[in-house]
């Protein structure tokens, strides 16, 4: 379970970059990191995952004195919620600048965008 | 004390509160963002004070009311809280810069410059791994917001190439730290250090973790992104990305690092070191001057990285070292582009500009001088920490990296500046914001600051507080006078500092101190002649004579070095004041640069990690090392006294100078060199390396330099450049009279030195005099002066016969202590290049003298008079000196040969009466005047008798094949003047070393040319470099482990 | 050694006695150059008539100071180096002012007519005298080298730079003449020798004056009378170092008259055998044939 969960995982990050490095429309770029972050969202909460317990939320199902023996890591759902936050504040920067790029140069071709350079 | 979590609940509280302001109401806006950064600035300053004076301790701050690792920590110690005062000082000071910028685009931009900022604060002081996460990513998205701070269309792209970018260093972040979490059931960076991560399995984890935070520090080659965004955002953001954002990265990446242990610290070494020599290359081929501040601050991260890889051996100096050179380069950068703000064109020559403006002059060479690490500011006191360390540890080559590629850095650097100074500038005065200039001058001020104390915090005497050093900076505060005065002050300052010191000098360094401060008093009273009022000629001036007096008090190797950069970085500027110096000032600079590096590995080596060293102990270094100290350190003063291999930034660097810097660059900066050689020579004697005797291959370097010195001396046209080759044979004599190592040899280069001042200052102010007349530098367009201007006809007159060592001219004097000194040496082979050299000097002084001043006047010289009163006045000086020494050269020498006498077993002169006796022979100064001014007198009085009626006749008054010439032009004999000395020997002059030296500055170039195509400005290749970095890295750590 | 009045008289009568001896050797070298030549050459007191009639000319021609202390120069040069070595060994009357310096000096004081000459030549203002003056120096820094080399080859040799010790160690038979006991030095000397004799093969520099222009065209009068009795003194003066160096010294007026004339013969002789280098061919030679032998005398000694 874990295992799959982390495979998936890792599978999403290769995909997110190999789109990410291979298109060169940028929109196309930010959908692929997109997918990445994803993917490392997934590898997230595998990692804090335990076989046979629940969520690490405190109610009347999981009293407070055998919430250590009955939750998984609340951890790395807490970083998770953290890293999906993060990703869309810059997913919106992104895509902010990919609108502001084709205003000014009327194309979404990354490889055009090279007058920097050496 | 206020809790430093006030620094983050201040800048996001009143980024918040900007959110809520009326978006018209920009003053108050601003207002509270100028409020907030100064609030977060004096907290970070007060904590740095108390840590720093003890009144406080490192202190935790909790949050969430709960122990780590359940709830984040932020911790404020003394590095915290020094780096926090870089990041919210360049915050503040970036802020006031960008006003105009910040109140075109609103109270959003200044809010997200205060995010900025308190990022930068929180991730410096977290302690939370994934908490650090969290303030890189808001810096990552502040950064992305603040790029479009920039009127420059192209940064929006070089914005999304960071947002990509760091897009993959976050994966890797995130995927390192959950791994990282996974093996230690913590994310707390304490909790890591207990049990390093190797040990349990988790490598890969920390490997990725360590990877990202590097990736921040813009390692080579995947920095491309960075470069972009130096070269396109604003200046003042360029300011906080490089200043504040490199110092949070590289603390948060020494943060972890601290907890892998000492097997992950030869990575960044690596990478470090690499970064450092290839952005340093690279830049060398820039001509946009924020791209190339961009190389170079992706270089001093490196060269930080590379320090911080160090941190197993530099113990509790680990911090004043990696903190000099953090502060130096911070305080640099964000000036440099500060000033990039204010210049209009991005060329670097575009920076002429500033001349317009000489206190931006100024605060540019601070700035420079702060990045090179030269004295007195921080930089140089951790770079000599940072030597010693590694040099005791046995890692001489990440020192002898790092010093090349400082040279490489001080190179393109200096190249630039000697642009801005040299290359034709505007005539309009630009106005500048009151506001930037402002924040340009605060960063200099900060930067001299910084270099107090870190002269304070130094085991050693602090410079700044150093006499001499204090005196010449003192010149800056006076430039506004005019120069008469200065003149006067400057004279006053050298009499009294040597008044105030001869009591405690020995006969050496009596010598050595007469020739420095009352030789360059006299050289002064040429610079009389100068009216206005000459700015920035007093303070370097004035440097060089503080690093030459400073060098021979100097009784450390700390100090001696000081001295010796000192006494270089004045030169530098002062050379460079000539019309066409660039070039030959920067070469200069190179070797001279080279030389003390070479200096300061071996007095690194020689002290083996014990330093301060006494000068005096080189003596007691024994052992392998001890023949490579010899030769490093003779190498380092070679490169001053321009031994034949080193000489090539010579004839440029003297001939251009002004005319009266040309005897003091030739005449008194170049024994320097010389007194180096002595105190080298002095107390490690010789020394054999793969059982070559060192002081023979010496007096090899010695005869060739005396050789080819004055061959080359004899084929050139201009008669400064002819004096500056002379110098070269002149100073190879006297390091061969060294390399004898015996008595009279001593004695020999110690006459060399007092005469090679006097007449070597003596002909420089003739001819800069005659030239100033002339307007011309070249002899063959000069001619028949004699009669217009006989006062410098004899001083020249003098002071060839002197050089010549023809008697009755104190030049004997040296010639005959030669014969006495060859007559003990071993060596013989290498005396036959001297015997030839010595005619051959004849051949250059005739030249000299007779092209200048004899033959025929020139047509439009007919209405000369003699040169200016006070560039004459020292000449007579020189004139009355040299007739008086020569008939009593004991005045001199008696003392110094009674002190020399003490290092050497065999007997020296003997000095009684008016005879000096040798071993072999004797001399009598007097009886030889006497007897010839006798004969000349009788045979003039003949002469007279006979021919009494003789009277002038005119120019042209010559049989010449029974025509009448007349054009001087075609009659003057000077052009090529000893064409079958060229046919005969000319092959000896291939410029093989110049060929040399343009091999390996090419060779850089062509390498930085090729190598910086790897940056094709495309967002996929960037990322694709970084992956490739990543990747390699580990194939490469893995094989290391 | 020290200075007494006696010998000022003493070293004037020297100077007498070289002066007189210089003429006339002067004269027959001359004589036998031109029979050489197939010319019946000049007659013996010819010399002394040229020489009177140039001191007897007035001249109302000066193109400077420096042009009127060249001459002076030139002889004081010729004069002084006569007197700073001593001539005849042993004698009291003839040490000169030999006290004043030593081997070195002499070296050095051959310098001080060279340039003062060129200082008055060059003020002349005539291109020739520049011409002559430069070919001039660039031979003799070729010319001195084996010439040095072998002086500090004989100075290491007898470990000293005293003049009269060296012809002191070298008495006692022509077998401890230097000649004898360093040959290889003698013949590097020979050779620098010959290059500063101003006779054929290396007399290019004074090419100006047979195209009868250059220096002593413009120097006539006094100012030539000055010049030519450098030209008589200063060979000698010059032979005089050589001798005491490499041949034994003289112990009395006839020993040095003889080894004086043989001694200058040799450049004469080859002066008429050989035709006339170029500077630069020169230069090659003393480097090719001078430079190794010196080396060789002063790696051996």
């Amino acid at each position: 379970m874990i295992t799959i969960a982390m495979t998936t995982g890792f599978v999403l990050i290769l995909i997110g970059l190999y789109g990410a490095l291979t298109n060169t429309n940028i929109l196309r770029m930010i959908v692929s990191f997109t997918i990445a972050s994803t993917g490392v969202n997934v590898v997230l909460v595998s990692v804090g995952y335990m076989p046979g317990r629940t969520a690490p939320i405190l109610d009347d199902a999981v009293p407070v004195g055998s919430a250590t023996t009955s939750i998984i890591d609340p951890i790395p759902q807490a970083l998770v919620l953290t890293a999906i936050v993060i990703g869309l504040g810059v997913t919106a920067l992104m895509l902010a600048y990919a609108y502001r790029l084709f205003r000014i140069r009327q194309t979404l071709d990354i490889s055009k965008i090279v007058e920097l350079k050496w | 004390m206020v809790s430093a979590i006030f620094i983050i609940v201040v800048g996001l509280g009143a980024a918040f509160a900007l959110g809520l302001l009326k978006d018209s109401w920009r003053n108050g806006a601003f207002a509270l963002t100028m409020a907030a950064l100064a609030v977060m600035s004096w907290i970070s300053i007060s904590w740095l004070g108390a840590l720093a004076s003890g009144a406080a301790q490192p202190t935790d701050i909790l949050t969430a009311g709960v122990q780590p690792p359940f709830a984040i920590n932020l911790r404020v110690g003394l590095a915290e809280a020094g780096l926090l005062s870089v990041i919210t000082l360049t915050g503040l000071l970036s802020a006031l810069y960008l006003r105009d910028a910040l109140m075109q685009q609103g109270r959003r931009s200044m809010a997200v410059l205060l995010i900025a900022i308190m990022a930068l604060s929180g991730i410096v002081l977290t302690r939370d791994i994934f908490n650090l996460f969290v303030f890189f990513e808001l810096m990552v998205i502040s950064t992305g917001g603040l790029v479009l701070l920039s009127d420059d269309e192209r940064a929006i792209g070089a914005g999304f190439k960071y947002l990509v970018v760091t897009q993959v260093i976050s994966i890797l972040l995130l995927v390192g730290i959950i791994f990282t979490y996974h093996a230690q059931g913590s994310l707390n960076i304490d909790d890591f250090a207990a049990q390093p991560l190797a040990a349990k399995g988790a490598g890969l984890a920390f490997f990725l973790l360590l990877m990202a935070l590097v990736l921040e520090l813009k390692p080579f080659p995947a920095n491309g992104w960075a470069l972009d965004i130096y070269e396109s955002a604003h200046p003042g953001f360029s300011a906080i990305f490089s200043a504040a954002s490199g110092t949070a990265a590289v603390y948060a990446a020494d943060k972890v690092l601290a907890t892998g242990g000492a097997e992950w610290l030869p990575l960044a070494t690596f990478i470090g070191l690499f970064t450092f020599l290839a952005s340093n290359i690279l830049a060398l081929r820039q001509d946009n001057d924020r791209r190339l501040l961009g190389y170079s601050s992706v270089a001093q991260i490196g060269l930080v990285l590379a320090v911080i890889g160090q941190r197993d051996i530099l113990g509790d100096q680990f911090l004043y070292i990696a903190g000099g050179i953090l502060i130096a380069h911070a305080v640099a950068k964000a000036g440099l582009f500060w000033i990039s703000g204010v210049i209009t064109r991005r060329e670097l020559t575009a920076w002429t500009v500033l001349r317009l403006n000489p206190p931006l002059v100024v605060a540019f060479a601070t700035f420079l001088a702060m990045l090179i690490g030269l004295p007195p500011f921080p930089g140089f006191y951790a770079k000599w920490e940072l030597a010693h360390h590694l040099v005791a540890e046995g890692r001489v080559a990440v020192l002898v990296l790092i010093l090349i590629g400082a040279l490489i850095e001080a190179g393109y650097l200096f190249r630039w500046f000697g642009l801005a100074i040299k290359r034709e500038a505007p005539v309009a005065r630009p106005k500048y914001a009151p506001g930037k200039v402002l924040v340009i001058y605060a960063a200099a001020l900060l930067g001299w600051y910084a270099g107090y104390r870190w002269g304070a915090l130094s085991q050693y005497d602090n410079l700044l507080q150093a006499m001499p050093l204090m005196v010449a900076l003192g010149f800056l505060l006076i430039e506004g006078l005019p120069a008469r005065i200065k003149n006067v002050i400057a004279i006053a300052a050298l009499c009294v500092w040597f008044w105030l010191s001869y009591g405690s000098f020995d006969p050496l360094q009596m010598i050595f101190g007469v020739i420095f401060m009352i030789g360059g008093a006299v050289i002064f009273l040429a610079s009389f002649h100068e009216t206005g009022r000459r700015l920035g000629f007093y303070p370097p001036a004035m440097l060089m004579y503080a690093g030459l007096a400073m060098l021979i008090v100097a009784e450390s190797s700390f100090a001696f070095f000081a001295a010796w950069e000192v006494l270089t970085i004045g030169s530098y500027f002062l050379i460079l004041r000539g019309k066409k110096s660039e070039p030959h000032a920067l070469s200069y600079l190179m070797f001279s640069l080279g030389g003390a590096f070479a200096i300061l590995l071996g007095f690194a080596l020689a002290a083996g990690g014990t330093a301060p060293l006494a000068i005096a102990d080189l003596a007691q270094v024994t052992g392998a090392v001890a023949p490579w100290v010899f030769v490093l350190l003779a190498i380092g003063f070679m490169t001053k006294t321009a031994a034949i291999g080193l000489h090539i930034w010579l004839p440029g660097a003297h001939a251009e100078a002004e005319a009266d810097v040309s005897p003091m660059v030739s005449g008194v900066l170049l024994k320097a060199g010389l007194y180096g050689m002595f105190l080298l020579l002095m107390t490690m004697g010789r020394q054999h390396l793969f059982g070559v005797d060192l002081t023979y291959v010496l007096l090899w370097i010695g005869a060739l330099s005396a050789l080819l010195g004055n061959l080359m001396a004899i084929f050139q046209e201009d008669a400064k450049r002819l004096l500056a080759y002379s110098s070269i044979g002149q100073m190879g004599y006297a390091l061969f009279g060294l390399a004898m190592m015996n008595h009279l040899g001593w004695l020999m280069a110690l006459m060399f030195v007092i005469n090679h001042y006097v007449y070597k200052s003596l002909l420089f102010l003739s001819v800069g005099g005659v030239a100033k007349r002339t307007g011309t530098r070249d002899m063959y367009r000069m001619g028949g002066l004699i009669k217009l201007m006989p006062l410098s006809f004899i001083a020249v007159l003098i002071g060839i016969i002197t050089m010549s060592g023809v008697p009755p001219l104190s030049g004997f004097g040296g010639r005959w202590i030669f014969y006495n000194a060859i007559m003990t040496a071993d060596a013989r082979l290498p005396m036959v290049l001297v015997f030839l050299s010595g005619p051959i000097a004849f051949l250059y002084l005739f030249r000299l003298i007779h092209t200048i001043f004899l033959g025929q006047l020139k047509d439009e010289h007919r209405q000369l008079k003699d040169a200016p009163f006070w560039i004459l006045l020292p000449q007579m000086i020189y004139v009355a000196f040299l007739l008086g020494f020569a008939v009593l050269p004991g005045m001199a020498l008696r003392r110094v040969d009674a002190y020399i006498g003490e290092h050497f077993t065999e007997q020296g002169l003997s000095w009684e009466g008016l005879t000096i006796t040798s071993e072999f022979g004797y001399w009598s100064p007097v009886q030889i005047m006497i007897v010839i001014g006798t004969i000349f007198t009788l045979l003039f009085l003949l002469l007279l008798a006979l021919n009494h009626k003789a009277q002038w006749v005119k120019q042209f008054n010559i049989v010449y094949a029974a025509e009448r010439p007349f054009r001087p032009e075609t009659t003057h004999f000077a052009w090529n003047f000893f064409a079958p000395y060229r046919r005969a020997l000319g092959f000896l002059l291939a410029p093989l070393v110049t060929r040399f030296w343009g091999a390996i500055t090419n060779a850089l170039h062509e390498t930085a040319e090729f190598t910086r195509k790897l940056y094709t400005g495309n967002g996929q290749t960037y990322a694709v470099h970084v992956l490739v970095f990543v990747v390699v890295l580990y194939l490469v750590a893995g094989g290391i482990s | 050694m020290s200075f007494e009045w006696i010998q000022i008289p003493y070293a004037l009568l020297t100077l007498l006695i070289v002066f007189v001896y210089g003429v006339f050797m002067t004269t027959i070298i001359r004589k036998m150059g031109a029979r050489a030549g197939g010319r019946y050459g000049i007659r013996l007191y010819q010399t002394f008539v040229d020489l009177a009639k140039n001191y007897a000319l007035r001249s109302h021609i000066s193109h400077g100071i420096m042009f009127y202390l060249g001459p002076v120069f030139r002889l004081t040069g010729g004069v002084g180096l006569i007197l700073f070595v001593p001539t005849i060994y042993g004698s009291v009357m003839h040490q000169n002012f030999a006290f004043a310096g030593d081997l070195v000096l002499a070296l050095y004081f051959v310098f001080f007519g060279t340039l003062g000459m060129a200082l008055g030549a060059g003020e002349s203002g005539h291109p020739y005298s520049a011409v002559g003056i430069t070919r001039g120096l660039s031979q003799m820094t070729a010319a001195e080298l084996p010439f040095v080399l072998a002086v500090f080859a004989v100075s290491l040799q007898y470990q000293t730079l005293s003049i009269t010790e060296i012809v002191a160690a070298q008495q006692g038979g022509f077998l401890s003449w230097t000649l004898f006991t360093n040959p290889i030095a003698v013949v590097a000397a020979m050779i620098g020798f010959l290059g500063t004799m101003m006779r054929s093969p290396f007399d290019v520099f004074l090419a100006p004056q047979e195209i009868p222009i250059g220096p002593p065209t413009e120097f006539h009068s006094a100012y030539l009378a000055l010049m030519q009795t450098n030209r008589i003194l200063f060979p000698i003066a010059k032979i005089v170092i050589y001798m005491n160096l490499f041949f034994g010294g003289a112990t009395n007026w006839p020993v040095f008259f003889l080894k004086v004339f043989l001694i200058y013969l040799v450049s004469a002789l080859v002066g008429v055998v050989f035709p006339r280098f170029r500077v630069e061919q020169s230069i090659r030679f003393f480097l090719i044939w001078g430079l190794p032998l010196g080396i060789l005398s002063i790696l051996i000694v």
